[in-house]
């Protein structure tokens, strides 16, 4: 009987094509809306968390109070401006004492030179950011070289006057990103250094091009840029693994305190920069722009359904002739209700069907310069409330035809 | 499946005032039936009382408002009396649910309509098979009993046949043959050749006639008086009684002007 159903509700939705492909349409742009909004939410989330992780999971950036204020880090407060002291020699020999700080695995003191100009035969730059650090920074922020080598602990030991460039410094010293520049002299403010390295590409990170960059000894910059006076801008830490992050933070945290003669009730000068922190907040971020987006399209599914419900009592004032008939001949109330209601789970069925063949081929196009990502489950729930849909929209419709009374339905004209 | 209980194991409805197999296939005891329009009441039988015997070829007759179509829904089991009691082939359809009617019209009676009433843009053959459809019957059983009833009225060369590419007549005859393919107690027809020509009308006459003379039991509802000269017997009503009951000829021999010979090779107009 089911089948006779299927048979009798296909031979309804034949004889009125048009309206069918429409209401399938909307179906299928509801279905095709959410799984495609998901896949998109899904892709930039996937494209931060890559851009993030380049950076270096285990990576925790500390900088004298205020540094990095508003960077959403853990533990991110102010210092007042008469505690503010900076980071020291003294903080490094203490970090790097494995009872104070077990947890962490490399150190490097960073020191940041403003307003430094580079020029190579007749071309200027200034990088975004000029630093000298130790060769453990490879290591810590994940800075592999493309061509040449990185800074080594001999450029350290002998003050060498060497640099490592990023592409896009590359770029605009000597005119192409992919040139190599290795042996060049390359003039900074004053001092001549020599290119031993390249950076390999990292992209944004989404704040800042991680690709402008220039890297030298700290030593270097000590002696020819800012002098070994003031305090370290930046500590750069590796965590012995991605979970023992918080740990190592709470050891610096600690550690610098009673370095810095601080006590519980003063407020700590440091700011720790976690990245698997930031990775937690951008993910949490781009999850609730997707739900977002998510629910504009699933309203568009519930519009769809609705388009369902429309057509189906179209469809059920228009045969009540018809159904009069069938229940003249002998059709029960349950014949004509599942009549009905096969017509329309049929229609959103098809129309879903569709849907995710729509979505399927839509995400194989980059969207806004964001590749999307399919999600599984977004697809079988899509499609099962489309479904669903169908089936709540249509019970109505199909209720309404198997209710008519006989008589009255072969007198409809 | 959303199913009531299958047809073919519900019991039959117990009736001590029936034997097995009545003689009279329909039992009408003053029947009433009582519309209510607001605060009108519409007295549209008040109180009919008719016996049909098996084999019998009857017209009910009489003018709009007579009460011939409430009868005709009464006896078609498309509606209950008010009062009074209705056996349809030993089966009192007293208190019975809709889908319970909606089975005994299903195996009891062959309707055919004033309008054909076929379902559109579905061919002859399933037109027809459409009630066997309804009483669960397998898919091949159907087609022999569809194709079977439709040679019958002469239509072997139309099953395929869309409704919109047959002529009136023709489709009449379809419907005809949708209600005989069940193989019914009776075919009650309702003003069968009212959107037909006159040689249409004659050819389905025919058909009813040659149903009849198989032993087939037909009422029909007309206000033509050559259709009703078919019939074995004229009922007529008026104002919700029946005024006027004859017999022109017995019930066991043919029907008055049927003229033997098969209607299927006459073929199609």
């Amino acid at each position: 009987m089911i089948r006779e159903n299927m048979r009798i509700a296909i031979q309804g939705i034949n004889s009125n094509r048009l309206r069918a492909a429409l209401t399938m349409l909307s179906i299928l742009i509801g279905v095709g809306a959410v799984i495609l909004v998901v896949a998109v939410g899904n892709g930039s989330s996937k494209a931060v968390q890559s851009r993030i992780q380049a950076l270096g999971t285990n990576t925790l950036v500390v900088s004298a109070g205020g540094g990095f204020g508003g960077f959403g880090g853990r533990g991110a407060r102010n210092g007042t401006l008469s505690q503010r002291v900076g980071i020291t020699p003294q903080d490094v020999t203490a970090l790097q004492d494995k009872n104070n700080a077990p947890d962490i695995k490399y150190l490097s003191p960073v020191r940041t030179a403003s307003s430094v100009t580079a020029s190579y035969q007749g071309n200027t730059y200034s990088p975004a950011s000029f630093i000298g650090v130790l060769p453990a920074y490879s290591q810590i922020r994940n800075y592999p070289v493309q061509l040449g080598r990185f800074i080594s602990s001999d450029d350290q030991a002998n003050n060498a006057k060497v640099v490592v460039l990023g592409t896009t410094d590359v770029e605009n010293l000597f005119g192409s990103a992919t040139y190599n520049p290795i042996g060049q002299q390359v003039q900074f403010n004053a001092t001549t250094l020599t290119v031993v390295g390249v950076l390999k590409s990292k992209g944004s990170n989404g704040f800042q091009d991680q690709d402008d960059i220039a890297i030298i000894p700290l030593s270097t910059m000590e002696e020819s840029f800012t002098g070994s006076t003031t305090p370290y801008n930046q500590l750069a830490v590796e965590a012995t693994s991605a979970s023992s992050t918080t740990a190592a933070q709470n050891e610096i945290t600690s550690t610098l305190d009673a370095d810095h003669h601080l006590t519980a009730t003063s407020a700590t000068q440091f700011n720790v920069l976690n990245q698997a922190s930031l990775l937690q907040t951008t993910s949490a971020n781009t999850h609730t722009f997707t739900v977002l987006l998510a629910a504009i399209a699933a309203i568009s599914l519930l519009v769809g359904g609705i388009g369902v419900m429309n057509i189906m009592l179209v469809t059920v004032t228009e045969r009540t002739r018809e159904i009069g008939i069938r229940k003249a001949i002998g059709a029960r109330k349950p014949d004509i209700l599942s009549q009905f209601l096969v017509e329309a789970v049929f229609l959103s069925l098809i129309g879903g069907l569709l849907g995710v063949a729509a979505g399927l081929i839509g995400v194989h196009f980059k969207i806004d310069g964001t590749k999307p990502v399919i999600v599984p489950i977004s697809v079988i729930l899509a499609f099962g409330v489309s479904l669903l849909v169908g089936l709540f929209f249509g019970i109505y419709p199909a209720n309404r035809a198997a209710s008519l009374r006989p008589i009255d339905a072969l007198r409809y004209e | 499946m959303i199913r009531l209980p299958s047809r073919a194991t519900r019991p039959p409805a117990p009736n001590p005032a029936a034997p097995q197999r009545p003689r009279e296939v329909i039992v009408v005891r003053r029947v009433v039936k009582t519309y209510t329009l607001g605060q009108i009441e519409v007295h549209a039988l008040r109180g009919v009382s008719l016996g049909i015997d098996r084999g019998d070829f009857v017209a009910i007759m009489g003018a709009s408002g007579s009460g011939k179509s409430t009868l005709m829904n009464i006896i078609g089991c498309l509606d209950l009396p008010t009062s009074g009691r209705y056996l349809l082939d030993g089966v009192d359809v007293r208190g019975m649910t809709e889908d319970e009617l909606a089975d005994v019209r299903n195996r009891k009676i062959g309707f055919v309509f004033q309008s054909f009433n076929l379902i559109p843009r579905t061919t002859a053959l399933a037109n027809v098979e459409l009630p066997m459809v309804y009483a669960g019957m397998s898919k091949k059983r159907r087609r022999e009993r569809a194709e079977l009833a439709l040679e019958r009225v002469g239509l072997a060369d139309r099953m395929d046949h869309l409704p919109s590419e047959l002529s009136g007549g023709q489709q009449q005859r379809v419907a005809v043959a949708r209600a005989i393919a069940t193989n019914p107690a009776i075919i009650l027809a309702d003003e069968p050749t009212g959107n037909l020509d006159s040689t249409a009308t004659r050819e389905v006459m025919e058909v009813f006639s040659r149903l009849n003379a198989e032993g087939r039991t037909v009422v029909l509802i007309t206000h033509e008086n050559e259709v009703a000269d078919n019939a074995k017997r004229i009922v007529r009503l008026r104002d919700g009684e029946i005024v006027d009951d004859h017999r022109t000829s017995p019930v066991d021999g043919p029907p008055p002007h049927f003229r033997g010979g098969t209607v299927a090779t006459r073929g199609a107009s």
